[in-house]
């Protein structure tokens, strides 16, 4: 900085000033610049496969297209809106969505904050034994995890049909993938399988950063542990409580993607679809890329105020150990 | 405090017994089911009686699996180098000077947690049409060569690194590419290898852009053409779970390897 001041205030040489003027110039352009040269290829990359592709998501939710190349796409204003509101399998499938976000809040919030509370007090080997096998289902492929659980809950041959079968828990086999009662109990039930290592790995990274004095002064008080976990760790953990829940409710939707693609492709019926499935299906199978950009657009806003709204509540809400 | 009672020891330790093998029984079936054979594939006994490797050899034989896991491997790599390439530049930038327009970028870059890969598969799915790339490896991997999670990661690391150091080799006269390549990554090796680990499991899982972008078999990457083999309803299961243990198999050993580093970078960078 200082440099660039003196040399402006400097008298001009003799000599050749117009180059001296010229390179001096250019070593400010290229100091404005350099920071933007290390940026440009994300910069580029994002605009080129993410922001432009929205635009474009926007212009074609106003317009019908069936994606063949070359077509024209037809202005056609609110049209796809208008009827995306009312189509009955699309409002279902936003009905599914809600199951499937609020049922997986156990497996990301409830069951992984008491595993990571029943672990920390333990010794290190045991504790890292524990969170090492948790944390195995979440790094596995949905497309490994579907077909394992095609096998263990398949109608006629499977495990756990045959097991259920042996206690006499029921009659007949369930055909779990195909019936509406169970389809999306058993989508929810691998995400949520899926799901709790990662949750309890952030819940004990959170834990550990809580001072011990606290539970030692409640122990004092007599609190029962019972009481501890109430009163002291989760308003402790509070900051991590509202991350995860925001992680959750934004990604539940695509978490539960690759399993309803792979095992029930929405059915029986749409019973097990969500808005996500239903945007592909639009698009992929009925070729109708207004109508699925018109939903994109609909839930783009939708989980962005939502995410507004949980951050500002976050901030409200979350309590922290200065 | 009542932590000492053993039977409460004895609970606590059962039931997180029973959450274990919940975690890993689906595993532990995938394995024994790969190689039970023909005829006690549909029983449930819990070891098999005579393991076999005939539904390997049959899945190996059905499908061009070393080809898959060949793919998989070359557009995991890739994705994950030319992440990382992007995003120490990036990270480099934002952390080392001020300039103006800083803030939008950080906006730029948040926002992108809020678009979902539905609200633009159509575009992009035109876009890698137009330019010839369908059912190529290129056209997996190019939306996905930069990443804001990452790029949002390598940030916090770089600020952890002291500036007085970065001061002090801009005195010697260091230039900024040498800065960033010579002082600034060889110390933090272990945060980006980390973030390597964990792009590299994101990319080896991803299931959506793939599948569409794929056709044939031979160009797809392991997950894709298991999810061909487990949608083809043949009732082969034996070779199905082969194929499956195969396709976990490089991630497991990879966990096996390395779980202190894994789930240390989980915790700290958390998950796309």
């Amino acid at each position: 900085m200082s440099q660039t001041f003196e040399n402006s205030y400097a008298p001009p040489l003799k000599g050749s000033p117009a180059i001296a003027r010229k390179r001096l110039n250019k070593a400010k352009l290229w100091r404005r610049i350099k920071p933007f040269v290390y940026l440009a290829p994300a910069i580029i990359l994002l605009s080129v496969w993410m922001y432009k592709p929205l635009i474009t998501t926007f212009y074609l939710a106003f317009h019908k297209w069936n994606m063949v190349p070359g077509t024209e796409k037809k202005f056609v204003g609110f049209e796809n809106f208008d009827k995306l509101f009312h189509n009955p399998a699309f409002m279902d499938s936003i009905g599914n969505t809600v199951f499937y976000t609020v049922g997986l809040l156990p497996f990301s919030i409830l069951i992984p904050l008491v595993l990571a509370v029943v672990t920390n007090n333990m010794n290190g080997k045991m504790k890292n034994f524990y969170r090492g096998i948790f944390f195995i289902p979440m790094i596995l492929a949905p497309v490994s995890v579907s077909a394992i659980w095609r096998w263990l809950f398949h109608p006629s041959n499977g495990v756990v049909n045959h097991i259920m079968l042996k206690l006499n828990w029921i009659d007949q086999p369930i055909a779990f993938f195909s019936d509406a009662n169970f389809a999306k109990w058993i989508i929810l039930l691998i995400t949520g399988w899926k799901m709790i290592g990662f949750s309890v790995i952030m819940f004990s990274a959170a834990l550990t950063s809580i001072s011990r004095e606290y539970y030692e002064a409640a122990a004092i008080d007599g609190a029962s542990s019972m009481r501890q976990f109430v009163n002291v760790t989760v308003p402790l953990m509070s900051p991590m409580i509202m991350f995860m829940l925001m992680m959750s409710i934004l990604f539940s939707s695509q978490w539960t993607f690759a399993y309803i693609d792979i095992l029930t492709t929405g059915g029986p019926y749409g019973t097990s679809t969500n808005i996500y499935y239903e945007m592909y299906r639009y698009a992929f199978s009925n070729l109708n890329a207004g109508f699925s950009s018109a939903a994109a657009l609909v839930f783009f806003f939708l989980f962005g105020a939502i995410a507004l709204l949980m951050n500002a509540a976050s901030r409200k809400l979350s309590f922290y150990d200065n | 405090m009542n932590q000492r009672s053993p039977v409460l020891a004895f609970l606590r330790h059962g039931a997180l017994a029973l959450m274990c093998i919940i975690a890993i029984i689906p595993l532990y079936w995938m394995v024994i089911s790969s190689l039970k054979n023909d005829s006690e594939i549909f029983t449930d006994s819990f070891f098999p009686n005579a393991p076999t490797f005939s539904n390997y050899t049959y899945a190996f034989s059905q499908m061009p699996i070393v080809r898959m896991i060949f793919n998989s491997f070359a557009i995991s790599i890739m994705m994950t180098f030319l992440q990382l390439a992007t995003s120490l530049l990036a990270a480099y930038a934002l952390v080392r000077w001020r300039f103006r327009g800083k803030g939008l970028i950080f906006s730029v870059l948040s926002l992108t947690w809020l678009i979902p890969f539905q609200a633009i598969m159509i575009p992009n799915y035109v876009l890698v049409n137009d330019l010839g790339l369908n059912d190529s490896m290129l056209g997996i991997v190019l939306p996905f060569c930069v990443s804001t999670f990452a790029i949002l990661s390598l940030y916090q690391s770089f600020q952890a690194f002291p500036s007085v150091l970065i001061e002090a080799a801009c005195i010697d006269g260091m230039n900024d590419w040498d800065i960033l390549m010579r002082l600034i990554i060889p110390n933090i090796k272990s945060g980006i290898a980390s973030l390597g680990i964990i792009s590299f499991i994101n990319a080896w899982n991803e299931y959506l852009w793939p599948m569409l972008i794929t056709k044939k078999m031979e160009h797809s990457p392991i997950q894709i053409g298991l999810k061909l083999f487990v949608n083809s309803d043949t009732n082969m299961w034996g070779s199905l779970m082969s194929a499956t243990t195969v396709s976990c198999l490089p991630i497991l050993l990879i966990y096996l390897l390395l779980r202190r580093h894994i789930v240390d970078s989980f915790i700290r960078f958390g998950i796309k």
